[in-house]
């Protein structure tokens, strides 16, 4: 057994008190809540703080509310209360359906959304579906709120924009229209991912031409973005986006920054972003796939 | 083999049914005891400092400011072992309990800091300084055979408690051991053989997993005796050990193991006990060790082995001849490798007939963690080559593997190995049970593979078995055995042996284990052993009782024992019926008293031919593969268990099934990866062991009870078999369903995919199939 | 830190260091082994408890977070002492264990996806025992075990609702 170093547990009333606090201990300190990441690199001491600052103490932090076409769940909300969620399964069911595969059961029963987006594990897949739904996170801090875009947040693995002092308090997703067709699939062999790809379409005659795409691709780098040059090809007539699919992988493949480890060859994974990208695009536009 | 062990099914009243478990209620209520559950009064933790360096000598440690910290009590190391005799081994004495002047792996530990709790042992940790002089450490089997290259050891050991293999050059070579079997002539076979299959294979480096990492609770007391609670799977080996390490009497040195959380061969001999022990010995208080997983990686795994193998066969497809030459990389210390290495030449033969065979195989020293017993010892390493080529050579003659195997497999009686016991199984009937099986599955769908492998292990190892078995005179026996309870269900099947023999309700059997100042010797509990040894001592010990109440109900009617007859649970003389309990009242005039029935194993008599008896192992299965990521799933998982009789049906086809698991991880996620000196994924988080999902749509488990074994009623042991051919019987499977053939396990997908790649670029153009339709099932439109 | 808690139904206070895991508490503090530590990664489920009726790792869970929550462990599933619940009753008829370790997280993450979905199919049960690991068994008699005791407490839960209407 590994036990944990000695630190403090700090509650804080509010979100501008947790800012304080971080400004106050400094890299002393992090913001903790469900801990699934941090208490793990904690343990291994890959990782070190004498404070913990618990976020799930401060009210309004873990509810999920519906307005204007958007889902705003709060930033300390298990994987397991969105997965669960009425309103996220009816508004942005490609979402709810990601998150109930999170992990295992347990992971989902405490970690958070915020706090996965704010770890930034290469491995993970909130983020990569998130890119591509075009979310957005709420940043409070004693200086003031800011809303930014998804792809903002994450810096490269294990690392965030967050400046000091900064707190995520809310994921912003826009709800699912009845002109959108979103999917993701992943591959997996160990404990977490190998592929993670999102892909999301708008389409005004159902389905038989695309008028705007995103796709993003995580886990196979440091982490996960969208393929702009890719997302052209998506767009058009499903016969000439189908057509395309080969070269749209190839070039998400090329701007993912692909690298061997264990998950896999960057040679491997970059046909993994050949098959997955088709399989993602038949199980968005509704077609069963079968192989 | 009596007739007694001969009996109808039906005649038994407790034995051959699925009785409820000894330790099932404690299981599921939480109330099992494990050695990692144990604490005592005083009780210390020791944390180990662990070498970042493979091969190093360590020039200094400085433990000053580490025992300066709150909390520590003391810091050992390798220097203050003083009278102790440091080096340990079964097999080969070439383990120190911790460093001694140089490191020989990653992860070997190299001080413990002893403390009044956890955090403060392992905070202090930090504060050690060791000064090491990095020496080029031998990474891979070429350069530990490269003449003229670096030694992991340099020095000569005696031979442990093991006899026959301390005759080995590890002072001048990298062999830890070398096996040669051969008879008749290979040469000449070859010469003459009609057709050959030959190739390399590869198994790789495991780790078993067992989910109880290695602990062990020490008492060196003040009267000079030592107590260990232990996870071992073979107290009295560890006892062995111990008393040679610390130079005290058998009398002195008690083993302990209760409940173990798995031990698949990984808990065999003796691992961290003399270092918990030096540890209590230091501080003259009780000190627990318990490793983290990652620890666990870092203590023990697999060897890994690299087989090159050849077959014959005559021009009417008889197997006429095998050569093989085996190196298995068997890491920083023998620890039981050399009886692997043993076994692998061993098992290589299979149950078939070979009338020429030759086979070398080296265990070899590396600086890398150390191999030992691992489920199957050496048949799991070596079926994988062995079943995958009986498969490649059948093609190439243009026969179906199964019927090739039938026309060649050995049947009950013969003799596979010459001078070891003929196989006592019908390997062929249950080759043809599991083909059936899976051919219920109906016509093969595309991309789908069916394969049906066997194994066959010369087992359970030495036999020296002893037991006693008490019996009250209130109708109440306990029966003192040394076998662990490792999960494999020894408590429930001896209870079963004892109810069934003294004729008592299995509720008034109680199972006393494990415990060396208590139970008898018992030599280790692995090789699939116990059903058949201590399960026979049992009996024996239970029938030597009975005997002692006839003797006694002779006296107290005073009639010869000839004139009245013993049924089951007692004896009857014409209308009067006197069960063994009421015997031993009426005989002491006493309530509350007991006797004790013993019996003593060894290799004599049945048990003078070895093996004990052969294990087989028959798996079949059908996969279905998804050729664009080269990911294999399970479809349907067949398993042959071919005990004699099963004295706890379900037990043993759990066991089968459970064996059958553990193959498939490495047949298709589990390896242990190297990158130079560094093990890079011995986390759970990077090493991948089967789950739910992996379960098979569908399992069918099978029993042959043909009664043919030595012990009870028949019995022969199991547990191990069916992880030998499931490799193989994958790879086959894959071959059938793609006509791609890959030699080394595990099959990842993207092995898998790879070799297809490759298959599609040796194709010639004309023949390469056109581009694939796409996969689409068109189900509905969309919205 | 003093914290007050459910524990297996009856109210608890303990006191209590930040850094204490959950796990550390229960088997050391309150003496109930029946959590077991092995891979301290979330991965394995060995140390499941279940925190109002939540399946969490305890080896990576606060003892901190269980503050006014019901903590429920193996010890307190029997219920009576000796009326072993459904579940457990299920694993012995199936066989469903055989070294032990795994089985205690394993029955607390069966009852916490019974007790939300006694309905459950295969399906489900495979998916949401899969981050539960056994080495052991090859998880059919799990598998069984729980189709068992879903049978069961559905039969009991038409029972408990045919008695209210």
């Amino acid at each position: 057994m590994t036990t944990l170093s000695r630190f403090e547990i700090d509650q804080p009333g509010s979100v501008a008190e947790a800012s304080q606090m971080l400004g106050h201990y400094g890299d002393q300190a992090a913001i903790y809540a469900g801990g699934t990441e941090l208490l793990l690199a904690m343990r291994h001491r890959a990782l070190s703080y004498k404070h913990l600052i618990d976020l799930k103490v401060i009210p309004g932090l873990n509810a999920i509310k519906a307005r204007d076409g958007v889902i705003e769940i709060g930033a300390a909300c298990t994987h397991r209360t969105i997965e669960s969620s009425s309103l996220v399964r009816e508004m942005q069911p490609v979402f709810a359906e990601l998150e109930s595969q999170v992990a295992n059961i347990r992971v989902r029963a405490t970690g958070t959304l915020g706090g996965n987006l704010c770890f930034a594990e290469p491995h993970s897949d909130p983020a990569t579906m998130l890119l591509v739904l075009g979310a957005t996170v709420w940043i409070e801090s004693a200086r003031g709120t800011r809303e930014i875009p998804i792809e903002k947040l994450i810096a490269g693995a294990y690392a965030n924009h967050l400046a000091p002092g900064e707190i995520l308090t809310r994921i912003v997703v826009p709800c699912g229209k009845s002109n959108h067709r979103a999917a993701y699939m992943k591959f997996q062999i160990h404990e977490r991912p190998t592929l993670g790809l999102g892909l999301w379409l708008e389409t005004l005659d159902g389905g038989r031409t695309f008028t705007a795409a995103r796709v993003a691709v995580g886990c196979v780098s440091p982490f996960p973005h969208r393929a702009p040059v890719a997302e052209a090809l998506l767009t058009g007539s499903r016969a000439e986006v189908e057509k395309h699919l080969p070269e749209t992988a190839a070039l998400i493949a090329d701007g993912a920054d692909l690298v061997d480890d264990h998950e896999g060859s960057a040679e491997y994974k970059r046909h993994l972003v050949d098959v997955f990208l088709r399989r993602t695009f038949l199980k968005a536009v509704g077609l069963r796939i079968s192989s | 083999m009596s007739d007694a062990n001969k009996r109808d099914a039906k005649a038994f009243a407790v034995v051959n049914h699925s009785v409820p478990r000894a330790d099932g209620v404690a299981k599921v209520t939480g109330s099992a005891t494990y050695a990692s559950d144990i604490t005592l009064e005083r009780m210390a933790w020791a944390k180990l400092l662990r070498s970042p360096f493979a091969h190093a000598k360590i020039l200094a440690i400085d433990v000053s400011e580490a025992k300066r910290q709150p909390g520590v009590i003391e810091v050992l190391t390798g220097n203050d072992l003083g009278s102790l005799r440091p080096y340990y081994g079964h097999a080969v004495k070439d383990h120190p309990l911790l460093a001694i002047g140089k490191v020989r792996f990653v992860g070997e530990p190299v001080a413990a800091v002893i403390g009044a709790d956890q955090l403060s042992a392992q905070e202090a940790l930090d504060k050690i300084k060791v000064e090491y002089e990095e020496l080029v450490p031998v990474l891979d089997v070429e350069s530990a055979l490269a003449p003229g290259g670096v030694l992991v050891h340099g020095m000569d050991y005696i031979g442990g408690a093991f006899r026959g293999f301390d005759d080995f050059p590890g002072g001048t070579k990298n062999i830890c051991q070398a096996v040669h079997v051969e008879w008749g002539d290979v040469d000449a076979a070859f010469a003459s053989a009609a057709h050959i299959a030959e190739g390399e294979y590869y198994f790789p480096m495991v780790y078993a997993y067992a989910m109880e990492p290695y602990v062990a609770v020490a008492d060196y007391d003040s009267k000079g005796q030592l107590t260990v609670y232990s996870s071992a799977q073979h107290p009295f080996m560890v006892r062995h050990d111990l008393a040679e390490i610390f130079d005290l009497p058998l009398n002195s040195v008690r083993v302990i193991v209760p409940y173990v959380g798995g031990g698949y061969g990984s808990k065999s001999y003796t691992k961290i006990e003399p270092l918990t022990a030096a540890c209590s010995w230091k501080v003259s208080r009780p000190v627990k060790l318990q490793l983290s997983v990652e620890e666990a990686f870092l203590t023990t795994r697999s060897d890994d082995a690299r087989v090159y193998i050849r077959t014959a066969v005559d021009d009417s497809g008889k197997l006429i001849a095998k050569q093989a030459t085996i190196h298995l990389d068997t890491g920083a210390y023998a620890e039981n490798s050399p009886m692997v290495c043993r076994k692998a030449a061993n098992r290589i033969v299979g149950p078939y007939r070979f009338p020429h065979v030759r086979v070398d195989c080296l265990a070899i020293y590396t600086n890398t963690v150390p191999a030992s017993s691992y489920r199957g010892l050496g048949a799991a390493q070596i079926t994988f080559p062995v079943e995958s080529q009986m498969d490649e050579l059948a093609h190439k003659i243009g026969c179906d593997p199964q019927e090739f195997r039938l026309r060649n497999l050995a049947h009950s009686g013969e003799s596979i190995h010459p001078g070891l016991r003929p196989i006592d199984a019908d390997v062929p009937g249950d080759i043809r049970l599991a083909a059936e099986t899976l051919r219920s599955n109906g016509p093969l769908a595309l991309k789908h593979g069916r394969s049906v492998c066997c194994s066959c292990s010369d087992a359970g190892a030495h036999p020296v078995t002893l037991a006693m078995v008490h019996v009250y005179a209130d109708g109440s026996v306990s029966v003192m055995s040394g076998s662990t309870e490792i999960g494999q269900g020894s408590h429930t099947v001896l209870a079963q042996i004892a109810a069934e023999e003294m004729g008592v309700p299995l509720g008034k059997v109680r199972l006393v284990g494990s415990d060396t100042g208590v139970t008898l010797f018992e030599r280790s509990t692995g090789a699939s052993r116990t059903t058949t040894l201590m399960g026979r001592a049992v009996m024996e010990a239970c029938r030597e009782a009975i005997t002692q109440c006839k003797s006694m109900a002779a006296e107290l009617l005073g009639v010869p024992a000839g004139e009245f007859t013993e049924e089951r649970g007692g004896i009857r003389h014409g209308k009067d019926w006197l069960s063994w309990p009421e015997i031993i009242e009426r005989y002491f005039q006493m309530e509350g008293c007991g006797i004790i029935g013993r019996a003593y194993l060894r290799r004599a008599g049945a048990l003078k031919a070895v093996p004990v008896f052969w294990e087989i192992g028959v798996v079949g299965v059908e996969i279905a593969l998804d050729e664009e990521t080269g990911k294999i799933s399970l479809d349907t998982l067949v398993t042959v268990g071919d005990v004699g009789l099963a004295i706890h049906p379900a037990m043993t086809e759990s066991q089968d099934l459970g064996a059958a698991t553990m193959g498939l991880g490495i047949g298709l996620f589990e390896e242990l990866i190297y990158e130079g000196q560094q093990l890079m994924n011995g986390t759970l988080l990077e090493y991948r062991v089967p789950r739910f999902s992996d379960l098979a749509r569908r399992v069918e488990l099978k029993l042959v009870e043909n009664h043919d074994g030595v012990g009870p009623y028949g019995a022969k042991g199991g547990g191990e078999g069916c992880v030998n051919p499931i490799g193989a019987c994958l790879a086959n499977a894959l071959y059938q369903a793609a006509g791609v053939r890959i030699r080394r396990l595990p099959l990842t997908p993207e092995r898998v995919w790879k070799a297809l790649q490759e298959q599609k670029s040796q194709a010639p153009a004309s023949q390469r199939k056109p581009p694939a339709a796409p996969k689409t099932d068109v189900t509905k439109t969309t919205a | 830190m003093k914290i007050g808690f459910e524990l297996n139904g009856k109210a608890a206070s303990l006191e209590i260091e930040p850094r204490e895991t959950l796990a550390e508490v229960l088997r050391a503090r309150c003496r109930l082994t029946g959590v077991k530590l092995s891979c301290e990664a979330q991965v394995c489920g060995s140390c499941t408890v279940l925190v109002d009726g939540l399946p969490v790792s305890a080896c990576t869970y606060l003892a901190y977070e269980i503050r006014d929550k019901r903590v429920t462990t193996i010890e307190g599933l029997a219920d009576p002492p000796g009326r072993l619940h459904p579940l457990q009753q299920a694993f012995l008829d199936h066989f469903a264990f055989q070294c032990g370790f795994c089985t205690p997280g394993m029955i607390l993450a069966a009852k916490s996806l019974l007790d939300e979905n006694v309905h459950v199919s295969d399906e489900e049960i495979i998916a949401y025992m899969s981050g539960n690991l056994c080495r052991c068994t090859g998880y059919l008699g799990i598998l069984k075990a729980i189709r068992q005791a879903s049978a069961e407490m559905k039969a009991t839960w038409k029972e408990n609702r045919r008695r209210l209407e």
